[in-house]
Protein backbone atom coordinates (compact mmCIF):
# COMPACT_ATOMS: atom_id res chain seq x y z
CA UNK A 1 0.00 0.00 0.00
CA UNK A 2 1.52 3.45 -1.15
CA UNK A 3 1.97 6.19 1.59
CA UNK A 4 0.85 8.97 -0.01
CA UNK A 5 0.98 12.12 2.59
CA UNK A 6 3.87 14.60 2.68
CA UNK A 7 6.47 13.90 5.10
CA UNK A 8 7.96 16.51 7.00
CA UNK A 9 11.79 17.15 6.40
CA UNK A 10 13.93 15.17 8.78
CA UNK A 11 16.12 18.09 9.76
CA UNK A 12 12.95 19.81 11.08
CA UNK A 13 11.93 16.23 13.73
CA UNK A 14 15.80 16.20 14.21
CA UNK A 15 15.68 19.92 15.17
CA UNK A 16 12.83 19.72 17.76
CA UNK A 17 14.41 16.46 19.13
CA UNK A 18 17.50 18.28 19.70
CA UNK A 19 15.52 21.34 21.07
CA UNK A 20 13.53 19.33 23.14
CA UNK A 21 16.82 18.36 25.15
CA UNK A 22 17.80 21.72 25.35
CA UNK A 23 14.65 23.00 26.91
CA UNK A 24 14.49 20.42 29.21
CA UNK A 25 18.01 21.18 30.67
CA UNK A 26 17.20 24.70 30.75
CA UNK A 27 14.58 23.91 33.08
CA UNK A 28 16.66 21.82 35.25
CA UNK A 29 18.91 24.23 35.75
CA UNK A 30 16.34 27.11 36.30
CA UNK A 31 14.62 24.65 39.16
CA UNK A 32 18.05 24.44 40.72
CA UNK A 33 18.93 27.96 41.00
CA UNK A 34 15.13 28.44 42.46
CA UNK A 35 15.94 25.64 44.69
CA UNK A 36 19.46 27.48 46.05
CA UNK A 37 17.08 30.67 46.78
CA UNK A 38 14.95 28.70 48.81
CA UNK A 39 17.22 27.39 50.98
CA UNK A 40 18.77 30.61 52.08
CA UNK A 41 15.43 32.22 53.00
CA UNK A 42 13.47 29.49 54.33
CA UNK A 43 12.16 31.92 56.92
CA UNK A 44 10.76 34.63 54.71
CA UNK A 45 9.35 31.78 53.25
CA UNK A 46 8.16 29.85 55.56
CA UNK A 47 4.95 27.62 54.82
CA UNK A 48 1.50 29.01 56.54
CA UNK A 49 0.03 26.59 59.69
CA UNK A 50 -2.90 25.30 57.23
CA UNK A 51 -0.16 24.70 54.43
CA UNK A 52 1.78 22.64 56.89
CA UNK A 53 -1.47 20.88 58.55
CA UNK A 54 -1.36 18.71 55.03
CA UNK A 55 0.90 16.57 56.21
CA UNK A 56 -0.28 16.08 59.78
CA UNK A 57 -3.74 15.35 58.00
CA UNK A 58 -2.66 12.42 56.74
CA UNK A 59 -2.44 10.98 59.77
CA UNK A 60 -4.17 13.02 62.31
CA UNK A 61 -7.36 13.07 59.53
CA UNK A 62 -8.63 16.46 58.24
CA UNK A 63 -10.06 17.93 61.38
CA UNK A 64 -7.20 16.54 63.70
CA UNK A 65 -9.36 14.07 64.89
CA UNK A 66 -6.77 11.19 65.32
CA UNK A 67 -6.75 7.40 63.81
CA UNK A 68 -5.77 4.36 66.07
CA UNK A 69 -5.11 2.59 62.88
CA UNK A 70 -2.35 5.13 62.20
CA UNK A 71 -1.44 5.41 65.90
CA UNK A 72 -2.15 9.04 65.39
CA UNK A 73 -3.99 10.47 68.25
CA UNK A 74 -6.29 13.37 68.08
CA UNK A 75 -4.82 16.83 68.25
CA UNK A 76 -7.11 19.75 67.52
CA UNK A 77 -7.65 22.55 69.86
CA UNK A 78 -4.31 20.81 71.71
CA UNK A 79 -2.50 24.04 73.92
CA UNK A 80 -0.30 25.79 71.70
CA UNK A 81 2.48 26.11 74.22
CA UNK A 82 2.51 21.72 74.47
CA UNK A 83 2.22 21.41 70.29
CA UNK A 84 5.25 23.57 70.53
CA UNK A 85 6.82 21.80 72.84
CA UNK A 86 6.08 18.00 71.66
CA UNK A 87 7.40 18.85 68.76
CA UNK A 88 10.70 20.23 69.37
CA UNK A 89 10.73 16.73 71.86
CA UNK A 90 10.22 15.21 68.50
CA UNK A 91 13.30 16.96 67.06
CA UNK A 92 15.51 17.11 69.50
CA UNK A 93 14.87 13.27 70.17
CA UNK A 94 13.52 12.92 73.64
CA UNK A 95 10.48 11.55 71.69
CA UNK A 96 10.51 9.36 69.21
CA UNK A 97 14.07 7.97 69.73
CA UNK A 98 13.66 4.65 71.81
CA UNK A 99 13.81 1.24 70.44
CA UNK A 100 10.10 -0.07 71.95
CA UNK A 101 8.67 3.76 70.67
CA UNK A 102 6.38 2.52 67.52
CA UNK A 103 4.28 5.64 67.76
CA UNK A 104 7.03 8.01 68.48
CA UNK A 105 9.22 6.62 65.57
CA UNK A 106 6.32 7.34 62.89
CA UNK A 107 6.50 11.00 64.53
CA UNK A 108 9.54 12.23 65.05
CA UNK A 109 11.04 12.25 61.32
CA UNK A 110 7.54 14.00 60.89
CA UNK A 111 8.45 16.91 63.25
CA UNK A 112 12.23 16.64 61.59
CA UNK A 113 10.31 17.90 58.33
CA UNK A 114 9.58 21.20 59.42
CA UNK A 115 12.36 23.71 58.51
CA UNK A 116 12.63 26.67 60.64
CA UNK A 117 11.54 27.96 64.10
CA UNK A 118 8.40 30.00 62.10
CA UNK A 119 6.70 26.46 60.34
CA UNK A 120 7.40 24.83 63.78
CA UNK A 121 4.89 27.87 65.57
CA UNK A 122 2.41 28.57 62.20
CA UNK A 123 1.61 24.50 62.69
CA UNK A 124 1.24 24.53 66.34
CA UNK A 125 -0.31 27.78 66.23
CA UNK A 126 -2.89 26.51 63.19
CA UNK A 127 -3.41 22.97 65.65
CA UNK A 128 -4.49 25.20 69.02
CA UNK A 129 -7.19 27.14 66.52
CA UNK A 130 -8.62 24.04 65.59
CA UNK A 131 -12.08 22.73 67.18
CA UNK A 132 -11.51 20.25 69.51
CA UNK A 133 -12.74 16.76 68.81
CA UNK A 134 -14.22 14.32 70.94
CA UNK A 135 -12.38 10.89 70.44
CA UNK A 136 -15.24 8.37 70.82
CA UNK A 137 -14.21 5.99 74.12
CA UNK A 138 -12.53 2.61 73.21
CA UNK A 139 -11.81 1.62 76.59
CA UNK A 140 -13.71 0.48 79.85
CA UNK A 141 -12.29 1.58 83.37
CA UNK A 142 -13.78 2.07 86.91
CA UNK A 143 -14.61 5.85 87.06
CA UNK A 144 -14.75 6.10 91.05
CA UNK A 145 -11.22 4.25 91.43
CA UNK A 146 -10.00 6.47 88.87
CA UNK A 147 -11.17 9.73 90.34
CA UNK A 148 -9.47 8.84 93.67
CA UNK A 149 -6.09 8.07 92.14
CA UNK A 150 -6.56 11.43 89.40
CA UNK A 151 -6.33 13.68 92.28
CA UNK A 152 -2.50 13.14 92.53
CA UNK A 153 -2.63 13.84 88.45
CA UNK A 154 -4.70 17.31 89.21
CA UNK A 155 -1.87 18.62 90.98
CA UNK A 156 -0.26 19.33 87.71
CA UNK A 157 -3.07 18.82 84.87
CA UNK A 158 -5.59 20.30 87.09
CA UNK A 159 -8.34 18.91 88.61
CA UNK A 160 -10.48 19.30 85.64
CA UNK A 161 -7.00 18.19 83.69
CA UNK A 162 -7.51 21.46 81.67
CA UNK A 163 -4.12 21.68 81.65
CA UNK A 164 -0.96 23.88 83.17
CA UNK A 165 1.73 25.70 81.42
CA UNK A 166 3.16 26.26 84.60
CA UNK A 167 3.96 22.78 85.45
CA UNK A 168 3.83 22.02 81.46
CA UNK A 169 1.13 19.98 81.92
CA UNK A 170 -1.13 19.62 79.26
CA UNK A 171 -5.09 19.44 79.05
CA UNK A 172 -5.86 15.89 78.66
CA UNK A 173 -9.58 15.84 78.59
CA UNK A 174 -10.04 15.76 74.29
CA UNK A 175 -7.20 13.12 74.29
CA UNK A 176 -7.87 9.52 73.17
CA UNK A 177 -8.26 6.82 75.64
CA UNK A 178 -6.41 4.64 73.81
CA UNK A 179 -3.52 7.02 73.29
CA UNK A 180 -3.42 8.31 76.94
CA UNK A 181 -3.05 4.63 78.34
CA UNK A 182 -0.17 3.67 75.70
CA UNK A 183 1.32 7.22 77.03
CA UNK A 184 0.96 6.52 80.64
CA UNK A 185 2.40 2.40 80.00
CA UNK A 186 5.27 4.13 78.08
CA UNK A 187 6.35 6.58 80.89
CA UNK A 188 6.18 3.73 83.54
CA UNK A 189 8.16 1.14 81.27
CA UNK A 190 10.36 3.90 80.95
CA UNK A 191 9.89 4.31 76.82
CA UNK A 192 9.40 8.13 76.83
CA UNK A 193 10.28 10.87 79.65
CA UNK A 194 14.26 9.33 79.86
CA UNK A 195 16.34 10.14 77.97
CA UNK A 196 18.90 11.95 78.90
CA UNK A 197 18.58 15.88 79.13
CA UNK A 198 14.58 15.93 79.05
CA UNK A 199 13.24 17.82 81.56
CA UNK A 200 10.14 17.34 81.64
CA UNK A 201 9.18 13.81 80.68
CA UNK A 202 10.87 12.68 83.63
CA UNK A 203 8.07 14.21 85.50
CA UNK A 204 6.01 11.04 84.21
CA UNK A 205 8.75 8.72 84.11
CA UNK A 206 9.39 5.29 86.60
CA UNK A 207 9.90 7.07 89.12
CA UNK A 208 7.89 9.58 88.89
CA UNK A 209 4.25 9.98 91.66
CA UNK A 210 2.48 9.24 88.67
CA UNK A 211 4.14 5.68 88.10
CA UNK A 212 4.26 5.23 91.79
CA UNK A 213 0.39 5.58 91.77
CA UNK A 214 -0.46 4.00 89.20
CA UNK A 215 0.61 0.55 89.67
CA UNK A 216 -1.55 -1.94 87.92
CA UNK A 217 -2.13 -1.89 84.24
CA UNK A 218 -6.13 -2.03 85.69
CA UNK A 219 -5.48 1.73 87.40
CA UNK A 220 -4.26 3.32 84.33
CA UNK A 221 -7.18 1.95 82.54
CA UNK A 222 -9.43 3.52 85.51
CA UNK A 223 -7.78 7.08 85.45
CA UNK A 224 -8.58 7.59 82.06
CA UNK A 225 -12.06 6.23 82.43
CA UNK A 226 -12.44 9.43 84.52
CA UNK A 227 -10.68 11.81 82.63
CA UNK A 228 -13.05 11.22 79.48
CA UNK A 229 -15.78 12.20 82.15
CA UNK A 230 -14.05 15.61 82.75
CA UNK A 231 -14.90 16.24 78.93
CA UNK A 232 -18.42 17.48 79.30
CA UNK A 233 -17.41 19.71 81.56
CA UNK A 234 -14.65 20.95 79.58
CA UNK A 235 -17.65 21.57 77.27
CA UNK A 236 -19.87 23.60 79.63
CA UNK A 237 -16.52 25.41 80.43
CA UNK A 238 -15.87 26.65 77.18
CA UNK A 239 -19.78 28.07 76.49
CA UNK B 1 34.81 5.57 38.30
CA UNK B 2 31.38 5.22 40.24
CA UNK B 3 33.34 5.84 43.50
CA UNK B 4 34.59 9.53 43.09
CA UNK B 5 30.48 10.09 43.29
CA UNK B 6 30.06 7.95 46.52
CA UNK B 7 32.50 6.17 48.20
CA UNK B 8 33.17 2.88 47.94
CA UNK B 9 33.10 1.45 51.36
CA UNK B 10 32.96 -1.86 51.09
CA UNK B 11 34.72 -4.95 50.25
CA UNK B 12 32.28 -5.62 47.70
CA UNK B 13 31.75 -2.43 46.86
CA UNK B 14 33.76 -2.12 43.98
CA UNK B 15 32.20 -5.86 42.66
CA UNK B 16 29.05 -4.49 42.34
CA UNK B 17 29.95 -0.77 40.47
CA UNK B 18 32.01 -3.37 38.37
CA UNK B 19 28.75 -4.93 37.17
CA UNK B 20 26.73 -1.80 37.11
CA UNK B 21 29.52 -0.17 35.00
CA UNK B 22 29.46 -3.12 32.88
CA UNK B 23 25.55 -2.77 32.29
CA UNK B 24 26.38 0.75 31.82
CA UNK B 25 28.86 0.24 29.11
CA UNK B 26 26.89 -2.83 27.28
CA UNK B 27 23.54 -1.09 27.45
CA UNK B 28 25.24 2.53 26.57
CA UNK B 29 27.45 0.99 23.33
CA UNK B 30 23.85 -0.29 22.01
CA UNK B 31 22.23 2.94 22.79
CA UNK B 32 24.44 4.87 20.88
CA UNK B 33 24.91 2.43 17.90
CA UNK B 34 21.01 2.75 17.75
CA UNK B 35 20.87 6.04 17.53
CA UNK B 36 23.25 6.18 14.94
CA UNK B 37 21.31 4.05 13.06
CA UNK B 38 18.25 5.47 13.33
CA UNK B 39 19.01 9.01 12.52
CA UNK B 40 20.85 7.41 9.85
CA UNK B 41 17.73 6.00 8.03
CA UNK B 42 15.96 9.37 8.44
CA UNK B 43 18.56 11.42 7.20
CA UNK B 44 18.59 8.76 4.37
CA UNK B 45 15.27 7.69 3.95
CA UNK B 46 14.19 11.78 4.09
CA UNK B 47 11.26 13.23 2.01
CA UNK B 48 12.16 13.08 -2.04
CA UNK B 49 9.94 14.02 -4.68
CA UNK B 50 7.95 11.53 -6.08
CA UNK B 51 5.95 8.80 -4.47
CA UNK B 52 6.88 7.20 -1.45
CA UNK B 53 6.35 3.27 -0.54
CA UNK B 54 5.50 1.48 2.75
CA UNK B 55 7.66 -1.25 3.76
CA UNK B 56 6.41 -4.51 5.90
CA UNK B 57 9.44 -5.41 6.66
CA UNK B 58 8.92 -8.68 5.91
CA UNK B 59 11.89 -9.48 3.22
CA UNK B 60 14.63 -11.22 4.70
CA UNK B 61 17.46 -8.76 3.78
CA UNK B 62 15.18 -6.10 5.69
CA UNK B 63 14.73 -8.90 8.84
CA UNK B 64 18.50 -8.77 9.40
CA UNK B 65 18.21 -5.64 10.90
CA UNK B 66 16.21 -7.51 14.03
CA UNK B 67 17.65 -10.92 13.53
CA UNK B 68 21.60 -9.79 13.75
CA UNK B 69 21.61 -7.08 16.53
CA UNK B 70 19.32 -9.63 18.98
CA UNK B 71 21.47 -12.16 19.29
CA UNK B 72 24.50 -9.72 19.95
CA UNK B 73 22.61 -8.29 22.76
CA UNK B 74 22.01 -11.50 24.20
CA UNK B 75 25.54 -12.17 23.89
CA UNK B 76 25.88 -9.28 25.90
CA UNK B 77 23.24 -10.66 28.38
CA UNK B 78 25.78 -14.18 28.99
CA UNK B 79 28.52 -11.46 29.83
CA UNK B 80 25.90 -9.42 32.24
CA UNK B 81 24.56 -13.23 33.45
CA UNK B 82 28.29 -14.11 34.69
CA UNK B 83 29.29 -11.34 36.10
CA UNK B 84 26.22 -10.37 38.11
CA UNK B 85 25.54 -13.90 39.78
CA UNK B 86 29.41 -14.22 40.19
CA UNK B 87 28.47 -11.43 42.73
CA UNK B 88 25.36 -12.32 44.19
CA UNK B 89 26.42 -15.01 44.99
CA UNK B 90 29.01 -13.57 46.87
CA UNK B 91 27.09 -10.52 48.13
CA UNK B 92 23.28 -12.46 48.95
CA UNK B 93 24.05 -16.18 48.75
CA UNK B 94 26.97 -16.54 50.96
CA UNK B 95 27.82 -15.07 54.52
CA UNK B 96 30.88 -14.99 56.58
CA UNK B 97 32.25 -18.18 58.64
CA UNK B 98 33.51 -16.09 61.00
CA UNK B 99 31.84 -13.10 61.55
CA UNK B 100 33.10 -10.23 64.02
CA UNK B 101 29.49 -10.00 65.85
CA UNK B 102 26.52 -9.85 64.50
CA UNK B 103 23.51 -6.71 64.28
CA UNK B 104 19.71 -6.89 63.90
CA UNK B 105 18.39 -4.55 61.86
CA UNK B 106 14.60 -3.40 62.68
CA UNK B 107 12.77 -1.03 59.94
CA UNK B 108 9.32 0.40 61.14
CA UNK B 109 7.70 3.06 60.39
CA UNK B 110 9.73 5.99 59.57
CA UNK B 111 13.00 4.96 61.67
CA UNK B 112 15.68 2.13 61.68
CA UNK B 113 16.31 0.92 64.91
CA UNK B 114 19.56 -1.62 65.74
CA UNK B 115 20.39 -4.15 68.42
CA UNK B 116 24.06 -4.31 68.85
CA UNK B 117 25.47 -7.28 71.31
CA UNK B 118 27.27 -5.79 74.09
CA UNK B 119 30.66 -7.10 75.70
CA UNK B 120 29.76 -10.41 75.89
CA UNK B 121 29.87 -10.34 71.59
CA UNK B 122 26.18 -11.98 71.62
CA UNK B 123 22.91 -10.81 70.40
CA UNK B 124 19.97 -10.74 72.93
CA UNK B 125 21.63 -10.84 76.03
CA UNK B 126 21.05 -8.74 79.09
CA UNK B 127 23.90 -6.33 77.53
CA UNK B 128 22.84 -5.81 73.97
CA UNK B 129 22.57 -2.00 73.25
CA UNK B 130 19.23 -0.91 71.46
CA UNK B 131 19.36 2.21 69.16
CA UNK B 132 17.52 3.76 67.04
CA UNK B 133 18.70 6.10 64.50
CA UNK B 134 22.67 5.25 64.78
CA UNK B 135 24.35 2.00 63.69
CA UNK B 136 27.62 1.35 64.77
CA UNK B 137 30.22 -0.61 63.84
CA UNK B 138 33.99 -1.69 63.62
CA UNK B 139 36.12 -0.96 60.48
CA UNK B 140 37.53 -4.19 58.41
CA UNK B 141 35.34 -6.74 60.45
CA UNK B 142 32.95 -8.83 58.89
CA UNK B 143 29.09 -8.05 60.11
CA UNK B 144 26.27 -10.56 59.56
CA UNK B 145 23.09 -8.17 59.84
CA UNK B 146 19.94 -9.86 60.97
CA UNK B 147 16.85 -7.75 58.80
CA UNK B 148 13.87 -7.52 60.52
CA UNK B 149 10.41 -5.43 59.74
CA UNK B 150 7.73 -4.56 62.37
CA UNK B 151 5.25 -3.58 60.26
CA UNK B 152 5.37 -2.68 56.61
CA UNK B 153 7.97 -3.23 53.80
CA UNK B 154 11.34 -1.54 54.14
CA UNK B 155 14.47 -1.64 52.37
CA UNK B 156 17.94 -1.43 54.61
CA UNK B 157 19.97 0.38 51.67
CA UNK B 158 23.75 1.79 52.52
CA UNK B 159 24.76 3.50 49.67
CA UNK B 160 28.33 3.74 50.73
CA UNK B 161 28.40 -0.02 50.80
CA UNK B 162 26.19 -0.70 47.77
CA UNK B 163 24.22 -2.43 50.33
CA UNK B 164 20.26 -3.13 49.20
CA UNK B 165 18.31 -5.55 51.11
CA UNK B 166 14.30 -5.71 51.26
CA UNK B 167 12.49 -6.28 55.28
CA UNK B 168 9.57 -8.17 55.05
CA UNK B 169 7.59 -8.34 58.34
CA UNK B 170 7.79 -12.40 59.51
CA UNK B 171 10.94 -12.74 57.99
CA UNK B 172 14.32 -12.70 59.34
CA UNK B 173 16.30 -11.75 56.19
CA UNK B 174 20.77 -12.85 56.89
CA UNK B 175 23.46 -10.88 54.64
CA UNK B 176 26.94 -9.20 55.92
CA UNK B 177 29.13 -6.51 54.89
CA UNK B 178 32.81 -5.79 55.78
CA UNK B 179 33.27 -2.16 56.27
CA UNK B 180 37.29 -0.83 54.67
CA UNK B 181 37.44 3.27 56.35
CA UNK B 182 35.88 4.49 59.46
CA UNK B 183 33.47 7.51 59.06
CA UNK B 184 29.70 8.31 59.54
CA UNK B 185 27.31 7.20 56.55
CA UNK B 186 23.95 7.61 55.55
CA UNK B 187 21.60 4.55 55.84
CA UNK B 188 18.13 4.76 54.13
CA UNK B 189 14.83 3.00 53.00
CA UNK B 190 14.99 2.17 49.86
CA UNK B 191 11.02 0.46 49.38
CA UNK B 192 7.96 3.05 49.67
CA UNK B 193 6.76 2.28 52.84
CA UNK B 194 4.54 4.89 53.80
CA UNK B 195 3.97 8.96 54.16
CA UNK B 196 7.42 9.38 56.13
CA UNK B 197 9.61 6.91 53.75
CA UNK B 198 11.47 9.81 52.29
CA UNK B 199 12.58 10.80 55.90
CA UNK B 200 13.39 7.23 56.97
CA UNK B 201 16.98 7.71 57.65
CA UNK B 202 19.87 6.99 60.33
CA UNK B 203 23.52 7.13 60.21
CA UNK B 204 26.25 4.01 60.14
CA UNK B 205 29.38 4.77 62.44
CA UNK B 206 32.22 2.90 61.56
CA UNK B 207 35.02 3.12 63.93
CA UNK B 208 38.43 1.56 65.08
CA UNK B 209 37.70 -1.69 67.43
CA UNK B 210 39.30 0.52 69.84
CA UNK B 211 36.71 3.57 69.58
CA UNK B 212 33.96 0.57 69.36
CA UNK B 213 35.16 -0.98 72.42
CA UNK B 214 34.61 2.70 74.29
CA UNK B 215 31.04 3.55 73.17
CA UNK B 216 29.94 -0.31 74.46
CA UNK B 217 31.11 0.62 77.81
CA UNK B 218 29.53 4.27 77.55
CA UNK B 219 26.30 3.19 76.32
CA UNK B 220 25.89 -0.66 78.12
CA UNK B 221 22.72 -0.40 80.15
CA UNK B 222 23.48 -1.49 82.94
CA UNK B 223 26.05 1.24 83.46
CA UNK B 224 23.58 3.89 81.96
CA UNK B 225 21.56 2.87 85.28
CA UNK B 226 24.04 3.68 87.27
CA UNK B 227 24.24 7.24 85.74
CA UNK B 228 22.97 10.01 88.27
CA UNK B 229 19.83 11.08 86.16
CA UNK B 230 17.75 12.24 89.01
CA UNK B 231 15.66 14.92 88.17
CA UNK B 232 15.58 18.45 90.37
CA UNK B 233 12.00 19.10 89.39
CA UNK B 234 10.95 15.85 90.78
CA UNK B 235 11.00 16.40 94.46
CA UNK B 236 8.51 19.57 94.68
CA UNK B 237 6.17 18.41 92.20
CA UNK B 238 6.04 15.06 94.50
CA UNK B 239 5.51 17.31 97.55
CA UNK B 240 2.38 19.26 95.84
CA UNK B 241 0.80 16.50 94.99
CA UNK B 242 1.35 14.50 98.11
CA UNK B 243 -0.36 17.73 99.41
CA UNK B 244 -3.08 18.30 97.55
CA UNK B 245 -4.13 14.26 98.09
CU1 LIG C 1 10.84 2.23 55.17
Amino acid sequence: MAFQEKRTAPAAAFGSALGLVLVAQLLFAVAAVAQDGQAQDRDAEAASGAELFQLCAQCHGEDGGGNKLYLAPAIAGLDEWYVEMQLNEFRNGYRGLHFDDIGGMRMRPMAMTLRSETELKNVAAYVAQMPKTSPAKTLEGDVDNGKQLYVLCGACHGQQAEGMEAQKAPALTHLDDWYLVEQLMKFKLGIRGTRPGDPYGVLMGPNSPMALTLKTDQSVRDVVAYILTLRAADHAAAK
Amino acid sequence: MIEQYLPALSTYAGDIDGVITLIAVLTGFWYVLCNIVFFGFIFRYRAKSGASEYITGEEKELKRWVTIPHLLVLVCDLFIIYGAVRVWVDVKQTLPEQPYATVRVVGQQWAWSFVHPGADGKLDTADDIKTVDDLHIVKDKPYIYELVARDVLHNFSVPVFRLKQDAIPGRVIKGWFTATDTGVYDIQCAEICGIGHGVMGARIHITTEEQHAAWIAENTPANLATAPAAPPERKPLAATALAAR
